[in-house]
């Protein structure tokens, strides 16, 4: 028990995701059927209005952030290594720390029913539906605050995969040659990398006009609400495209293994893949046809939606045609696979319509796209885990699923998902809204309703039979070869389930389905487009490599406790979040400095010629740009805008920023000189210029502190008006970031003075000083954009 | 409230559009699940089949199943756009002007023009363009009748506006379409589709002082005057609340508490006893009422015309 | 795991680095005074957009090193530095910013 919670194996890891996901997958399921229960007819009281408000804000973000999103996570903690011929993630404690992250969050957003208090104001909480002015209650709290949690989870997970898959492939492994699966794992990470901070900052507005009664979505101050529209589905696009590109995924693996030859046209499959993730972040107000943008704005989005349904619409017909020509095993996977195919046609069809704005506002709102979201996330994504479950179950527990019990599972799930929502298609064309706790006799709407719980209670059945399989598999199930599919990608090629250390060896790699080379060569059949461009003769020598198993750690879970409590502060009281803080950043520092100075922890140089923790970094920046991205168009969305003073040229004294401005360029300066230090071992410089970047940061933070008691006194505070909202979030924000800095510099300086910065340990000062660098960037932008722009 | 059964220009307008992309997409599915279950039956596994021929690709099918939809997707658009800048164009001069201020969870008509208003029922001239002015003194709600239209959300500090003529009398129904709140579900309107000379009347009716009611009605009527009623709601001579509802011509309408019952004496007497038993989260609070004084109250509402 | 050296194809001397250091201080010195030119006003935003790009240029190139490192780290930065920049100046154009700067 206690290996589970020190665990940093990935597979372990992966196993933790899945069943916690499939426990929240229930909750919310459950969530669901009293939902279905309440509207099985009109007029009823299975549940007060309050409760019913409730549970569908809990069934939305419960299923997209607790279920789908971490069993998807599930494969790419356990498949993504092996499928690289990988021993492990790039950062096997973050990884851990995600996953116990996410498990906090799980259970502090649920602990809201505990206390009465549960989210109920719909699971994209438009503001400002959302102030405490309309919702006092802490039920909005619970919501942003796990949702913060959570955000903070997915990122760190994303960071790690994104290290792993550029920067950690086996000798041969081409990035052409990966799996499709890795491909779209690949690009999810990167959606969520770039969309979260945008919904991070929403929701620091949202709860800074809670907690400190800033103005962000005050309309009396001259907020725009469409600002919290704009910021939720900026990432709420590209999260569609985070549920729903693993599942494309799977099928991508699933469809050739039983069909026995490979995806057709798979680097087509892989750059439609990154171009819907890329195009994805340009429609998000799609979501916003009804809000009043103005015909133009509504031309163009729809436009941009319409285009994204062409790269999805090749990988369809991609997909049938590799099962065209192909010997086609129907098992319970291929089942999922194919009915993920036709479902999702549905789903994408129901999709482009819409797409297109006149259609869009009888359908938006209506259960017409309760239709349409149920279509591509059931259909779509929860068939698609189906299918990977059925697919790497034996690879996983070493043991066989039944098939027959598996298809009639199959068939249940079908039949019931289809008889639930697409009678939801008809009721939303005659004009019933989503989102309302009960309806009228007379409106014509009972018989169709009454059916789609019917059909919800098949999916609970459905369900239950995986339940049933699963259990009975693990108790005395058929024990699994290797290989029980005759696979074509590299996880087939170690054992069922796979040692600790996942390969004896690391396996050659020859080609695009490289372990289907290794059994049957090049095969039968035309070479055509998107070969693998590898030589086909002759393996690249693998290199006799030492083993070495990450080991496991406490301080993953105890940082996540940390940020529990800090959480569970927010909530009760200061002390608490300050007993929050502190244990968060003690675990945080104990965990940095666990394996320092530890050998095999000093090189980590990839595929890329660079180490990881450069990388990692580099990946966080670019997330960092979307955080102050944002922060920096709200301010300017706002400028103009505050109806009361003081306004900014009344109160920004240019001529003193404009010195913190050079003394912050200055610390660049000396940072990149402790960095030049470090490299050729002068203790002496290297402590000079480190305490040198640190002091010049103090002192940037001293005229920040100077600044902003001035302007309270001249009274402009957070609550005053917008521009005093906008500019101390945004300010106060990039100034904690310098804080980090700071702090991180003095760590590596005390190091230094106890002489444990070395030579080797120079990518650490390096990776600092790309961070030290990058705030300083920001802080150009921000200065003009802010103080010198009139 | 069907959106299929159209009932003003902008409504036929939206189910032009519909018709082609339902068409178009019912064309794409039907091609993509007869080839779905075609392939699975014809290429299913045998015993003894030897390895499929490893096809990888096909460089001139891609781009013929890139082109294609790409195809269907303009023949889509270019009705798209027209009517999106068709029914969003600017209204013309002659159009009848409300304002519809939302509230949780009633909805406020006002005819600037006219010099009236009234509440939960709006009442329109058949054939004559429409302007609605959408203002939310709250939060965000939806305005959404589908026989005449789409719906626009009334976002506060916003100026949104529906445009369009209605073509057939009759009533049509409609209901919030946005999330606002415990009694999203009881936020429904009625619309009234007059012909011209009945809409003059109404008009009339709507400005003239309410006639002295007798009996049962007079006795409400004196409740009323001097309960807490007079603090939140408007009736033209008695009094001058602007929390609620106008009452003026409540009599007049075919529901109560926006779309939820029909106005009949018992239902408003049944409303008046609790009105957050019947609708979760109302800001009209029980008041206490006897059983006859809610029926005299109930009776001078009803008789207000 | 792969084992290939850190690419370091040029390093930045510390000469380089002061010059960088240099530039930068003029730099913002100029964008202080330019904003008193009162025959400067017309372009005055493109004018400060281009300078402090200018600078944030040379921060990435010089003192992060980008010029130096392998290909692959500026795509990883450029990549979403672009995106960003343009969602927020699409979220500027929908919440009407634009339409406010001219004052």
């Amino acid at each position: 028990m206690r290996a589970w919670l020190t665990t940093v194996d990935h597979k372990r890891v992966g196993i933790l995701y899945g069943v916690t996901a499939f426990v929240f997958l229930l909750v919310g399921g459950i969530e669901a059927l009293l939902i279905r229960l309440q509207l099985a007819g009109p007029g009823q009281r299975v549940v007060s209005a309050e409760t019913y408000n409730a549970l569908f804000t809990m069934h939305g973000t419960t299923m997209v952030f607790l279920a789908i999103m971490p069993l998807n996570a599930m494969f790419f903690n356990y498949m993504v290594p092996l499928m690289l011929g990988a021993r492990d993630v790039a950062f096997p404690r973050l990884n851990a720390l995600s996953y116990w992250i996410f498990l906090f969050g799980g259970l502090f957003l649920n602990a809201s029913f505990l206390v009465g208090a549960p989210p109920d104001v719909g699971w994209f909480g438009y503001a400002n539906l959302t102030t405490k002015q309309f919702t006092p209650g802490a039920s909005v709290d619970f919501w942003l605050l796990s949702l913060q949690i959570l955000g903070v989870s997915s990122m760190i997970a994303a960071i790690n995969f994104i290290v792993t898959i550029v920067n950690m492939r086996a000798p041969g492994m081409t990035l052409m040659r990966m799996p499709v699966f890795v491909w779209m794992t690949l690009v999810v990470q990167f959606l969520i990398v770039l969309a979260f901070p945008p919904i991070t900052v929403g929701l620091i507005f949202l709860m800074f006009d809670r907690f400190f009664g800033t103005r962000f979505y005050d309309v009396t101050a001259g907020a725009d609400l469409h600002l919290w529209q704009h910021l939720f589905w900026i990432f709420g696009h590209p999260e569609v495209y985070i549920l729903i590109l693993p599942a494309f995924g799977i099928v991508s693996e699933v469809l050739p293994t039983f069909a026995r030859k490979p995806l057709f046209g798979a680097p087509v499959v892989i750059y439609s893949g990154v171009l819907i993730g890329f195009f994805g972040f340009g429609v998000w107000s799609h979501h916003m046809f009804a809000a009043g943008m103005g015909p133009v704005a509504d031309a163009a989005f729809s436009i941009g939606t319409m285009l994204i349904a062409i790269p999805t619409g090749v990988k369809i017909f991609n997909w049938l045609a590799t099962l065209w020509g192909g010997t086609i095993r129907t098992t319970t996977a291929l089942h999922f696979a194919a009915g993920l195919v036709g479902l999702f046609t549905i789903g994408g069809l129901s999709g482009v319509m819409h797409a297109s704005p006149p259609v869009d506002l009888q359908q938006t709102d209506s259960y017409f796209v309760v239709a349409h979201l149920h279509y591509v996330l059931i259909g779509g994504s929860l068939f698609g885990l189906f299918a990977g479950a059925y697919y790497w179950w034996p690879k996983m527990t070493g043991r066989l699923l039944d098939e027959r019990l598996g298809k009639v599972h199959f068939w249940v799930l079908a039949v019931g998902f289809n008889l639930a929502f697409f009678p939801q298609h008809y009721l939303g064309a005659i004009g019933m809204p989503r989102r309302i706790y009960t309806y009228a006799d007379g409106a014509g709407w009972t018989f169709w309703n009454f059916v789609s719980t019917v059909g919800a209670f098949g999916i609970a059945l459905g369900v239950l039979l995986f339940m049933v399989n699963a259990w009975r598999s693990l108790r005395a199930g058929a024990p699994a070869p290797a290989d029980p599919w005759d696979g074509r990608t590299l996880e087939w090629r170690t054992s069922s389930p796979p040692p600790p250390h996942d390969f004896d060896t690391i396996p050659p790699v020859l080609g695009r389905d490289s372990f289907w080379r290794e059994k049957y060569g090049r095969g039968r059949g035309a070479g055509g487009a998107g070969a693998s461009g590898g030589p086909s003769a002759g393996a690249p020598r693998v290199p006799d490599d030492h083993i070495h198993l990450p080991a496991p750690s406490s301080w993953p879970l105890l940082t996540a406790a940390g940020l529990g409590i800090l959480a569970i502060g927010a909530l009760t009281h200061l002390a608490v979040v300050a007993v929050g803080a502190l244990v968060t950043v003690v675990c945080m520092f104990k965990f940095a400095l666990e394996h320092h100075r530890t050998a095999a922890h000093e090189h980590q140089v990839g595929n890329l010629g660079v180490d990881h923790r450069k990388v990692a970094l580099w990946v966080f920046l670019g997330s960092e740009c979307f955080f102050f991205g944002t922060l920096i168009a709200t301010y300017l969305a706002y400028k103009g805008r505050s109806v009361v003073g003081p306004e900014p040229h009344q109160i920004l004294n240019i001529p003193l920023t404009t010195l913190s401005t050079f003394d912050l360029l200055m610390s660049s300066l000396l940072m990149v000189l402790a960095l030049a230090a470090v490299q050729r071992g002068d203790r002496l410089q290297a402590r000079l210029w480190l305490f040198g970047t640190a002091l010049f940061g103090l002192i940037f933070l001293g005229f920040q502190v100077y600044e902003f008691t001035h302007f309270v006194l001249e009274g402009l505070t957070l609550q005053q008006n917008l521009f005093g909202s906008t500019f101390f979030v945004l300010t106060g924000f990039h100034g904690g970031h310098v804080t980090v800095g700071v702090v991180w510099l003095l760590s590596l300086w005390v190091l230094d003075l106890r002489g444990k910065l070395g030579v080797a340990d120079a990518v650490k000062v390096e990776v600092a000083g790309l961070y030290w660098h990058f705030v300083d960037v920001v802080w150009i932008a921000i200065f003009t954009l802010i103080y010198l722009i009139p | 409230m069907s959106t299929v059964i159209p009932r003003s220009d902008f409504a036929r307008d939206i189910l032009h559009v519909y018709a082609v992309i339902t068409w178009a997409s019912v064309g794409i599915a039907l091609v993509v699940f007869v080839a779905l279950g075609w392939i699975l039956v014809r290429f299913r596994d045998r015993p003894g089949a030897p390895l499929p021929a490893q096809t990888r690709g096909h460089t001139l099918l891609e781009l013929a199943w890139t082109v294609a939809p790409a195809l269907v997707l303009l023949v889509i658009a270019i009705p798209t756009i027209q009517v999106i800048f068709r029914t969003q164009a600017v209204p013309s001069p002659q159009a009848l002007e409300v304002t519809v201020l939302a509230r949780q969870w009633w909805w406020e008509f006002r005819y600037p023009a006219l010099g009236i208003g009234t509440a939960n029922e709006l009442h329109l001239p058949v054939g004559r363009p429409v302007v609605l002015k959408l203002e939310g003194p709250d939060v965000i709600h939806s305005f959404w009748v589908p026989q005449l239209g789409g719906k626009r959300d009334v976002v506060p500090g916003r100026l949104n506006r529906l445009t369009f003529t209605a073509e057939t009398p009759g009533e049509y129904w409609g209901q919030c379409a946005e999330f606002c709140g415990a009694s999203h579900a009881n936020m429904g309107l009625r619309v009234v589709v007059d012909a011209p000379e009945a809409f003059a009347r109404w008009v009339s009716a709507q400005r003239a002082t309410p006639a002295e009611p007798a009996g049962l009605a007079a006795e409400g009527k004196a409740l009323y005057a001097r309960s807490a009623c007079v603090g939140c709601h408007t009736i033209r001579g008695v009094s001058a609340g602007v929390l609620g509802p106008d009452l003026t011509t409540f009599g007049s309408r075919g529901t109560l508490a926006a779309g939820m019952f029909p106005n009949t004496v018992e239902n408003v007497a049944a409303w008046l006893r609790n009105p957050p038993a019947l609708k979760p989260g109302v800001k009209m609070p029980a008041l206490g009422l006897t059983d006859a004084q809610a029926r005299a109250l109930a009776t001078y509402l009803v008789s207000l015309k | 795991m792969t084992d290939q050296p850190q690419a370091h194809a040029e390093h930045a001397s510390i000469g380089t680095y002061v010059k960088v250091a240099v530039i930068l201080t003029v730099v913002t010195a100029l964008e202080f005074s330019v904003i008193y030119i009162r025959a400067l006003t017309p372009i005055l935003v493109p004018l400060l957009l281009v300078l402090s790009a200018g600078k944030f240029a040379l921060v990435v190139l010089f003192f992060m090193h980008l010029r130096y490192d392998s290909r692959a780290l500026t795509i990883l930065f450029a990549g979403p530095l672009l995106l960003a920049s343009g969602i927020a100046i699409a979220l500027m154009t929908l919440t009407g910013a634009f339409l406010l700067f001219g004052r």
